[in-house]
């Protein structure tokens, strides 16, 4: 009995981690090399979770419409992302941090209003795509085979990521823009091309996730506002720029999320900034990142 | 001598003036009510069944020969926002009365307002008793829906016919509304069956995204059946996370919801996803069957045209109401001030598409029924409706 | 020079009294926001303006200050006299705690704490519902007993909010008045060094920790007297008010008027509710319109609008002195 329910809030939290994953890990890459904390990236994810809907009713009659959609949304939103960096974010590089986290958040604002404009107030749905609809089970449980398939998918692309960091020329670049930009672009690198790549990267992962999250929640107005903070509290966690981190911040933070309504049902939207806030007095570049320099 | 005769008329009109312009002044009324987010799926309908309800009364004429005007604002179910704007809306656009909200965190707080600024404020949704109990009662505040203690026994008279069932659980949103629908509810099984044991509460806060956590919290403790409180966004976002857990599966269905998840409106948001089986109810079943009423019949057409749907809403109804009860209330009063108007209302009679009710005189609501039944396929609809509804409670005490 | 001797601040506020008399309800509602939010702007420039330090929880104290007063209030029937310095001193407590755990941390991480503990306020807000009335919020906070203001001549006729008007009006003044003096007072000065340098400051024997703390607390406790006033003007206090988009609000008042300047954050208050009015209006899209005035100030105008004035004033000076 009891066993099942620790499987059960362990698989919904590790789903929810996953999902968080693949948003946070874009925000922590971005600050890893820009140093900039993008409001905005919220953003990015419910214009994936909207261009995936918009996407299913185009595509609805072709076979694999769901993950036609999904590539649709993200790649969508990738451009979009390619679009700002190159017009604005450009030219706010080397001025006050607070103008950058300023400059994201007008984008909060721009893009909430967009979605609203062009797809309404109402909450929508997608269903999920029929290959995946359907559940195992196990331990005594209900899986919905969907969410495990997510659950596949996040370490899926920690992995890829960990891969092109660690074996390729492009990620030793990323890794040395992470490290020591000045050096970098003295050398003769080409650090404006590695920031739009790491930018439209972000954007991609953001508009990814937001795409396949719809079969599970609704999408509706305000969902980018609900997402940055919990991708907010995944990388402090975690540790800013930090891969791995973001994988085991999110994990963590899953896990309280789901067992916190077991233990403490009326603190856990409590407990979570607690914990936020114990990580950032303790050790405020999490568990697997580096000081600020 | 002559020419001042003939310039008379020229004083004359500008005095009359303004009598004239006071005839012709429309009754403003102020309308705050959800019309974005996860509750937008009721508000919008709520919206335009006032809307079409003052269409036919201005078509007739108006109320004391004047128009009326809805003032319509998206409160986005928010009690700071509806308070501010129905603020705004008294001091900034003068109307006269305010009706509207969806919820019942918006409405009590509107109601404040309503109190201090002396303004008719009637409720066509909220259901939570605080807003009309002895300690936040006032002249102003009135009630066209149901309440919480209404929809209680209706809920546990349906549960209570499943004789088989020993061990019930309850979901509800985290806010008034939720609190009180499961008190209520809970108070009535106790009386009807006192055999059944409550043995797990959830309680997820209104507007979350991610329910699983207390789907699989509540199934761990195997409920025979569920009293769901969810509704609007919410309980579509729920049944669509509950369904691929097997959780309407483990309880074989037996999910009795009172929060007018019925509706055409939910049904097709949910469309092939609804859990087929549950009991639910709406205020208007708007696909009636047999013994449908004839003015029903044709209140459904004329909303069908005038909201362009193929299938009317179920929550119309509502705002309909609503507004066609201020409408006669300002009628019996004579006139449009407030004080008038509210001791017009009070033991107030009004007909309505889905029958007769009253505003009763010492907390001002209605006690309305509600039409119940199990959600069912039906090969002439593209979304689930209900069996043959049944008006329940069959009777409730007015006070 | 004549610009400096003439009493300005006087003259703005003594027009702002005389609302209630020359301006309509509406008017005097939105005279009354403006200077409430003037002075929580103004306490938030003492962070951001005068120390350097960005916080993004500063509504925490505004909403514990709402709070504190309205509880107080409503709950235990507390005269204003009593509640309202309790507010700020409750808001300046909470800030002392809060600070004294942020100001241990260099920027972006100082602002993700200050973040954290304003959602913390408004977790415990939200979910308080005995004391706090969670999501349903504290309706209907009594005015304060203005009685005695019909014995001053003039002010008997006005409406009870139009006369709390006047008594909030008053309160701002002094509030910002002695704002003005920290500022100026060497203890500003030396918040000012270490915003433009705080190794150097460091260098010559400051405890910048110790300021910055002190700073904090300043803020809150202006900021809580701020969030006290509104909870009594908007006659209810709730659990939105202590949302994390009020802090963003609040910063952009600030960055709109020009955080460089005292009077900027008042500016940008007045502009921002009155832009806000007139979009709101014409279309519901009131956010849009605001990331494009954001827009507009980070790539055209960081100065705000006093900045960019200033600038203006500057050049002309100096093509006289020309």
């Amino acid at each position: 009995m009891a066993g099942s329910l620790l499987f059960s809030q362990f698989m919904g939290g590790f789903t929810t981690a996953m999902f968080l994953f693949l948003i946070a890990s874009g925000l922590s890459l971005v600050f890893g090399v820009m140093r900039v904390i993008n409001f905005a990236h919220g953003s990015f994810y419910m214009l994936g979770a909207y261009l995936a809907w918009q996407g299913m009713t185009w595509f609805q009659p072709l076979f694999g419409s769901f993950w036609l959609a999904a590539l649709f949304a993200a790649s969508g939103v990738a451009l979009l992302g390619a679009v700002v960096e190159r017009l604005f974010f450009r030219s706010l590089y080397g001025r006050e941090e607070l103008y950058q986290l300023l400059f994201t958040y007008a984008l909060v604002l721009i893009l909430g209003d967009a979605a609203k404009f062009l797809w309404g107030t109402n909450q929508l749905t997608v269903s999920t795509p029929p290959a995946l609809s359907g559940g195992i089970q196990m331990f005594g449980t209900t899986q919905p085979l969907y969410n495990l398939f997510v659950m596949a998918v996040g370490p899926a692309i920690a992995f890829f990521g960990w891969l092109v960091l660690n074996r390729t020329g492009v990620g030793r670049m990323v890794r040395a823009a992470q490290m020591d930009r000045e050096m970098l672009d003295a050398l003769g690198a080409n650090v404006g091309t590695i920031y739009t790549g790491m930018f439209v990267f972000s954007a991609f992962l953001a508009g990814l996730s937001g795409a396949l999250v719809t079969p599970i929640q609704s999408i509706v107005p305000g969902m980018d506002v609900l997402i940055i903070v919990q991708a907010f509290i995944v990388v402090v966690i975690g540790g800013m720029g930090s891969f791995w981190g973001t994988f085991w911040g999110a994990v963590i933070y899953g896990q309280v999320l789901s067992f916190g309504i077991l233990v403490f049902p009326s603190f856990s939207l409590f407990s979570v900034f607690a914990l936020m806030a114990v990580i950032l007095i303790v050790r405020p570049w999490g568990l697997f990142g580096r000081p600020l320099l | 001598m002559r020419s001042w005769i003939k310039l008379a008329p020229l004083f004359v009109v500008p005095m009359l003036w303004p009598l004239t312009a006071g005839a012709s002044d429309p009754i403003k009324i102020g309308f705050p009510i959800p019309l974005s987010g996860p509750t937008a799926v009721y508000g919008e309908p709520v919206l335009k069944g006032a809307e079409m309800a003052v269409a036919e009364v201005n078509a007739k004429g108006g109320v004391l020969g004047r128009k009326l005007q809805l003032l319509s604002r998206d409160s986005k179910a928010s009690a700071d926002e509806a308070v501010r704007l129905s603020r705004e809306l008294i001091i900034k656009d003068n109307v006269d009365f305010l009706v509207g909200t969806l919820t019942s965190a918006e409405a009590p707080a509107v109601s404040t307002v309503a109190k201090e600024n002396k303004i008719v404020f009637i409720a066509p949704t909220s259901k939570s008793t605080l807003l009309t109990d002895p300690q936040h009662i006032h002249p102003y505040i009135f009630r066209v829906s149901s309440n919480t203690d209404v929809e209680g026994l209706a809920g546990a008279t349906e549960m209570a016919q499943f004789k088989d069932v020993k061990t019930v659980a309850t979901i509800a949103p985290d806010y008034a509304y939720g609190r009180d629908s499961i008190a209520a509810f809970a108070k009535a099984l106790k009386k009807l069956r006192p055999d059944i044991q409550i043995v797990d509460e959830q309680w997820p806060k209104l507007g979350e995204p991610d329910f699983t956590a207390f789907i699989t919290a509540q199934m761990s403790k195997k409920p025979d059946a569920v009293y769901c409180s969810l509704f609007a966004g919410d309980f579509v976002t729920f049944a669509k996370q509950a369904a691929p857990r097997g959780y309407f599966k483990a309880i074989n269905n037996r999910l009795v919801d009172g929060g007018e998840v019925g509706t055409p409106d939910e049904a097709q948001a949910l469309g092939a996803d609804y859990p087929y089986g549950i009991i639910a109810d709406a205020y208007d079943p708007v696909i009636w069957g047999a013994n449908e009423p004839p003015a029903h019949k044709t209140f459904i057409a004329d909303l069908n045209a005038f909201a362009k749907t193929k299938y009317a809403s179920g929550w119309s109804v509502v705002g309909y109401q609503s507004i066609y009860a201020l409408a006669e209330g300002i009628k019996k009063a004579g006139n449009t001030k407030s004080d008038g108007v509210s001791k017009a209302l009070e033991g107030l009679t009004f007909d309505t598409p889905v029958g007769q009710r009253t505003f009763s005189v010492k907390s001002h609501e209605t006690f309305a029924p509600e039409y119940w039944g199990v959600m069912v396929k039906d090969p002439n609809y593209p979304f689930a409706i209900i069996k043959d509804p049944q008006m329940l409670p069959a009777s409730f005490p007015m006070n | 020079m004549t610009a400096q001797r003439i009493p300005w601040t006087l003259i703005v506020f003594l027009v702002a009294a005389t609302v209630p008399w020359l301006g309509s309800r509406y008017d005097t509602f939105l005279a009354e926001q403006v200077a409430i939010d003037a002075l929580f702007a103004v306490s938030l420039n003492l962070l951001l303006g005068t120390t350097g330090l960005v916080s993004f929880g500063h509504v925490a104290y505004f909403g514990v200050g709402a709070y504190v007063c309205g509880i107080l209030m409503k709950t235990y029937n507390l005269p204003f006299i009593v509640a309202f310095p309790a507010a700020g001193i409750g808001a300046a407590i909470f800030a002392l705690i809060s600070g004294y755990f942020c100001v241990r941390l260099i920027k972006l991480y100082f602002a993700m704490l200050t973040l954290a503990f304003s959602q913390i306020v408004w977790a415990i807000v939200y979910k308080w519902n005995d004391v706090t009335g969670g999501d349903q919020g504290l309706p209907e906070i009594p005015f304060p007993n203005l009685d005695w203001m019909s014995s001053i001549p003039g002010l008997g006729d006005l409406r009870t909010s139009d006369q709390f008007y006047l008594l909030a009006l008053a309160v701002i003044a002094i509030c910002l008045a002695i704002m003005h003096r920290i500022i100026r007072s060497p203890f500003g000065r030396v918040l000012t060094t270490i915003r433009d340098n705080p190794e150097r400051a460091a260098f010559i024997g400051i405890n910048v920790r110790a300021y910055q703390l002190a700073a904090f607390v300043v803020a809150g406790g202006f900021a809580g007297f701020a969030g006290a006033l509104y909870g009594i003007f908007s006659r209810g206090v709730f659990a939105d008010y202590v949302f994390w988009s009020k802090s963003a609000e609040v910063i952009i008042m600030a960055i709109l008027g020009g955080m460089d300047f005292f009077w900027g954050p008042p500016v940008g208050a007045l502009a921002l509710v009155w832009l806000n009015q007139q979009v709101t209006d014409l279309t519901q899209y009131w956010p849009f319109v605001l990331g494009t005035i954001l827009l507009i100030l980070l790539f055209g105008f960081p100065g705000g609008i006093v900045g960019g004035l200033h600038a203006l004033w500057m050049k002309k000076r100096g093509a006289a002195r020309a």
